[in-house]
């Protein structure tokens, strides 16, 4: 949906509710996690994940080679009440792009990771 | 071109996030509201109610364009009817994400599940269109019939009027499916047995915890929209009004009444 601009002055009816602003603290959780991700800081990454999504974490982990990666891009994010997957992508000079998925929410005043996955040779955003 | 596109096989942009409906309520398990659907109270209700409706137009549309695809043999008035069901489906993607903008959400703001789509899963036109048209449109007929009367105690013209103009064509859709169920399967009763038992599957997986009622006995709730506060139904409600329209009979409706009582005991 393209962005109507000044909605003003738009014709038609006007919405008639704010959207959410996503959560600051929640986008830069997400580009920390990222970094510690690429860089193959497992201690500081284990620290900030639920027990129960542990293993998840740690195979994602291993799936990334490390050292590769140097960059990362948030392709999306969608929200489940207060929880938002966030859909990322690494890059890397001599690696290709490599695509996973977290599910951040807070937990003890902090945003931590609920899942992760490893979307690197899917199609889409499914992972069982 | 491959036929009978598997569940994890449905193609979307970056931009969107789709997961398996398991992870979704496994994320609302986590935060302790209830795992089905978005509810009233909860601040996301309205937006996200009509983003999941938006989704899945947007699978109904695949849906009945993968239906011509994948069944080449059909009767040409089959596929003739798949194809306007395609475009009948296009419209309301395109009503529903614009209904989207006008309540402040856009496409992908929620995550797509893939729960609609999972419906297409076997390989008998006759099947297809009793799960998908009598089964899913069928639920999309009591869903919109539940919006129009939100949009209506909003005294909302905007939402009322779009969701009544898409239920008319879904009452066209069901009433297709019940056509083609029974003109496919024509001297077989087994296979009409068959696409009856996959139909009444989808209505049970639809049917889940209680969460639909008829309307008369669906709790009412305090239904935040922005700052105003109504009461509303708690439950996704059966209309039997609509039901008939798209040529239920009543035994059906009643089948089905009594499916949803049965599944709110356990």
């Amino acid at each position: 949906m393209p962005d109507l601009g000044n909605r003003a002055s738009a014709i038609g009816p006007q919405p008639i509710a704010e959207r959410f602003i996503v959560p600051h603290a929640m986008l830069a959780a997400a580009g920390h996690i990222l970094q510690l991700l690429a860089s193959d800081r497992r201690a500081e990454l284990e620290a900030l994940v639920i027990p129960r999504a542990a293993a998840e974490l740690r195979g994602l982990i291993d799936a990334i080679a490390s050292g590769a990666y140097q960059r990362h891009k948030i392709i999306a994010h969608a929200k489940v009440n207060h929880h938002y997957y966030v859909k990322a992508r690494l890059f890397g000079e001599s690696a290709a792009p490599f695509t996973l998925q977290l599910r951040l929410g807070e937990h003890e005043g902090r945003w931590v990771i609920w899942e992760a996955y490893n979307l690197a040779s899917g199609r889409t955003a499914w992972t069982r | 071109m491959q036929k009978m596109i598997a569940v994890d096989r449905l193609a979307r942009p970056d931009e969107i996030i789709l997961v398996p409906v398991e992870r979704i309520r496994e994320a609302r398990i986590d935060q302790g509201i209830p795992p089905n659907n978005v509810m009233p109270l909860e601040e996301d209700f309205l937006k996200g109610r009509l983003h999941g409706i938006a989704t899945g137009e947007m699978q109904a549309m695949e849906a009945a364009g993968r239906t011509l695809f994948d069944f080449p043999d059909a009767p040409w008035e089959f596929q003739l009817d798949m194809a306007r069901q395609v475009w009948d489906e296009s419209r309301h993607a395109e009503i529903f994400s614009k209904l989207l903008e006008y309540v402040g959400s856009y496409l992908g703001e929620f995550p797509e599940s893939e729960i609609l789509w999972s419906c297409t899963q076997v390989d008998d036109p006759a099947c297809r269109v009793a799960g998908i048209n009598r089964g899913l449109e069928g639920l999309a007929c009591d869903v919109f019939e539940q919006i129009i009367r939100m949009g209506q105690k909003m005294g909302d013209p905007f939402i009322e009027r779009a969701v009544d103009y898409v239920l008319a064509d879904e009452i066209t859709h069901v009433r297709m499916g019940s056509k083609w169920m029974r003109k496919l399967t024509e001297g077989e009763p087994e296979r009409l047995e068959h696409a009856q038992q996959f139909q009444d599957n989808i209505d049970a997986l639809f049917n889940f915890d209680g969460f639909r009622t008829s309307r008369e006995d669906a709790p009412q709730v305090p239904l935040m929209l922005g700052d105003r506060q109504m009461d509303f139904d708690a439950t996704l409600t059966i209309s039997r009004e609509t039901r008939l329209l798209t040529g239920f009979s009543d035994e059906e409706i009643d089948r089905l009444m009594k499916a949803a009582a049965r599944s709110s005991a356990y």
